[in-house]
């Protein structure tokens, strides 16, 4: 293609005109401290990246494409939801109306970099990041441009970056949680062997890490099967547990897996309680010819809470995305939003919601209630902490989300001593 | 004994969707001289279109269609792309399955999404015992259909037309061509065999005690691969004892991973590359395989 005197002339005064205009709306807001004709609550309020006049604009970093697209679809709905009933209400800070950037990585780690870099310089902070890679990957870019993000992923390494608010309890307490539950219950008992099927990786070590400390706690033994992501098929390794005589199934691991291990358990004979961190369930299992093995058996420790303690969300959600089958993804992304609304109201109230404001702010949030979709979060404590000990125990059954909440968020007896690495 | 009885029929029931897997490498191999590396996306999309089509046909409908666009799937690669490079080197060749594979399976990703997709197999998730052995209904009955399936193949390679014609063209393809022998229907017909081989052994991967379709399913067909490699490439009897192999010998390392733990956790995965490494390093040409010869 050539390109004529006249359409190069075109495109400069064009690319002139862009960059003078977004020269000034970044400028204006400082130089104006928000602007003299604010309102009392937005008045004094000090504002920097990603707030262009009265619009606040937050990225999202999601998967449309890829493997977790149905996942990413429900997380950014969710969030779309929220954010237009805040902005219904006057907005945050009672001034701004929150607009979501929302780009699509596909799962792809070097397109998420790519798309961060073109979204960073324009968004205060980021409503959601779905994936560990993708999370770990930008943790250190994130840290440098003083980004609050909210991951959608809960391994331990992602509570470092000072800017992640981690929506949850990492997967080792989350495991450790679990199996409290099962204590309690009488499904397990002192001295008893637990069989863990876990990812390689720092999903699968975070959960490991959870059982191993209450398997020494509880004078229990770990029989650890490490897979790959790829394995589909998990015969030889039940047929394992069953010769052990294992008393429980522990799963760090993705849904696949989960079938095939409940499966497997049902054809050896091996009727044990299998527990799971909650990445390890979709609403799809049901189906499959595991599905009742899955609902007399499956324990799922979660941060969030499930469709039946929120119908209001449920109604509000099917009412404005008709058709389709709402995943557990709703109350995540809503609880996520819920937090991050919590995080820009208090740096409102500290009259800073430029980055480094809103840093602080998430930083000093001890107690972030989300009203029960997820357990309540202390975001005061030290990196590498994890910000909740509580999970609610979920089990199967059929209906939206294709699981019930059996607990209320409940912290277990061991998880107060826990020290990661111990 | 349980244990290591239980484990050995799952080898065995592992093994022979393998050998099915990687006699469709072979046979096209020796038809058309390309290694193919689209084989993972042909059993997906085999397994893919069976689960989109049993709800308007039918499970048996599904499968018959499912398996039906699979061969179709391999005659259009062997017809529109591969018969258009004849004469190319087999290294593009082969290279070029590679690109097919990518833009399949990144498609079939995005189609299947984050669900797992669930085939109604009529016989579902039931389970066989055999003494104290227990075996689902769905890996008992690909043992018997894979045997089925290889014994047909065989007969077909021995005594039919297109056997002969195939075998010859694997001898010497150039004196084959001279004796009227149309290399390019060999080799399309051998690619049929081979997504239909692909598409029946995803049928029975999807199903229990494995979770239904999902995008991994495909990094299956990388474990037939060793298989293929150490029976012999160009040999179809050493592409059934080399699944077999592979299938039994996967299934052992994991069962008994404990007493392998000093070779590191999650060595089971690794044992289909370790097994061909071992093999070819004893007769680089497979078990099976045809030894080249050089004269000096």
């Amino acid at each position: 293609m050539t390109v004529g005197p006249r359409t190069r002339a075109a495109a400069l005064l064009l690319a002139a005109t862009v960059a003078t205009v977004s020269g000034c709306s970044t400028k204006a807001p400082d130089n104006s401290g928000g602007g003299g004709d604010a309102n009392a609550s937005g008045g004094d309020v000090k504002t920097g990246r990603g707030i262009d006049g009265d619009t606040l604009t937050l990225g999202v970093l999601t998967d449309l494409s890829g493997v977790f697209a149905a996942l990413g679809k429900d997380v950014t709905n969710a969030q779309k939801l929220f954010w237009d009933d805040v902005n219904a209400g006057g907005g945050v800070c009672d001034k701004y109306k929150v607009e979501l950037n929302v780009k699509d990585h596909g799962y792809n780690v070097q397109q998420a970099v790519q798309l961060y870099g073109g979204m960073k310089d324009s968004v205060l902070a980021l409503q959601h990041t779905i994936g560990s890679p993708i999370n770990t990957a930008l943790a250190d870019q994130m840290t440098a441009d003083n980004m609050v993000n909210i991951p959608e992923a809960w391994a331990r390494n992602l509570t470092v970056p000072p800017g992640n608010a981690v929506v949850g309890t990492t997967y080792d307490v989350e495991m450790i949680n679990g199996l409290d539950y099962l204590l309690q219950q009488g499904l397990i008992k002192e001295g008893d062997k637990l069989g863990h099927i876990y990812f390689e990786g720092e999903y699968g070590a975070n959960g490991l890490a959870g059982s191993k400390y209450f398997a020494s706690q509880h004078n229990m033994t770990v029989d650890e099967a490490q897979i790959k992501a790829t394995d589909a098929d998990m015969s030889s390794v039940v047929t394992k547990f069953k010769a052990d005589g294992v008393n429980a199934i522990l799963l760090t691991v993705a849904p696949g897996q989960t079938a095939s291990a409940a499966a497997v358990a049902n054809q050896v004979g091996l009727t044990v309680p299998i527990l799971g961190n909650n990445p390890v369930f979709a609403p799809g299992l049901l189906d499959s010819p595991a599905g009742q093995v899955l609902k007399d058996h499956l324990f799922i420790a979660s941060p969030v809470t499930t469709f039946d303690k929120q119908p209001e969300l449920l109604k509000k959600y099917t009412d404005q995305f008709p058709g389709g089958t709402p995943s557990l993804g709703v109350v995540h992304g809503y609880a996520d939003a819920v937090v991050m609304d919590q995080i820009l109201e208090k740096a409102c109230e500290s009259g800073d919601l430029t980055p480094e404001g809103v840093l602080k702010a998430k930083q000093s949030l001890s107690d972030v209630d989300t009203d029960g979709l997820a357990v309540p979060l202390d975001f005061s404590v030290q990196p590498g902490e994890s910000p909740s000990q509580q999970s609610f125990i979920l089990q199967p059954t059929d209906g939206p989300g294709g699981a019930k909440a059996i607990t209320e968020a409940q912290e277990g007896d061991d998880v107060k001593n826990f020290k990661p690495g111990s | 004994m349980t244990q290591f009885l239980s484990l050995l029929l799952n080898g065995i029931s592992l093994g022979v969707i393998y050998s099915l897997i990687a006699l469709g490498f072979v046979v096209i191999f020796k038809s058309s001289e390309v290694v193919s590396f689209m084989h993972g996306s042909l059993l997906l999309v085999g397994a893919y279109s069976i689960v989109r089509l049993q709800d308007p046909l039918g499970f048996w409908g599904g499968a018959l269609a499912g398996i039906a666009i699979t061969g179709i799937l391999g005659l259009l690669v062997d017809r529109l792309l591969l018969a258009r490079m004849r004469g190319a080197p087999v290294i593009s060749l082969a290279i070029l399955t590679i690109g097919v594979d990518i833009v399949l399976i990144t498609e079939l990703t995005r189609l299947i999404g984050p669900d797992i997709l669930n085939i109604n197999h009529p016989w579902g998730g039931q389970v066989l015992h055999l003494g104290s052995v227990g075996i689902t209904a769905n890996r008992a009955l690909a043992i018997v259909v894979a045997a089925v399936l290889i014994a047909a193949f065989f007969a077909a390679f021995k005594y039919s037309n297109w056997g002969v014609a195939m075998r010859a063209a694997a001898e010497d393809g150039e004196a084959a061509a001279l004796m009227g022998i149309r290399l390019g229907r060999v080799s399309a017909l051998a690619w049929v065999v081979g997504g239909v081989l692909a598409a029946v052994a995803g049928l029975f991967l999807v199903g229990s005690p494995t979770p239904g379709v999902t995008p991994a399913v495909a990094a299956v067909a990388l474990r037939a691969f060793p298989a293929a490699i150490l029976g012999g490439l160009d040999s179809t009897g050493g592409a059934l004892v080399g699944g077999l192999l592979i299938g039994v010998a996967e299934s052992l390392a994991t069962g008994y991973q404990d007493q392998l733990a000093f070779l590191g956790r999650g060595f089971g995965s690794v044992v289909p590359y370790v097994v061909m490494i071992a093999v070819l390093l004893v007769r680089p040409s497979g078990l099976f395989g045809t030894r080249e010869l050089t004269r000096v």
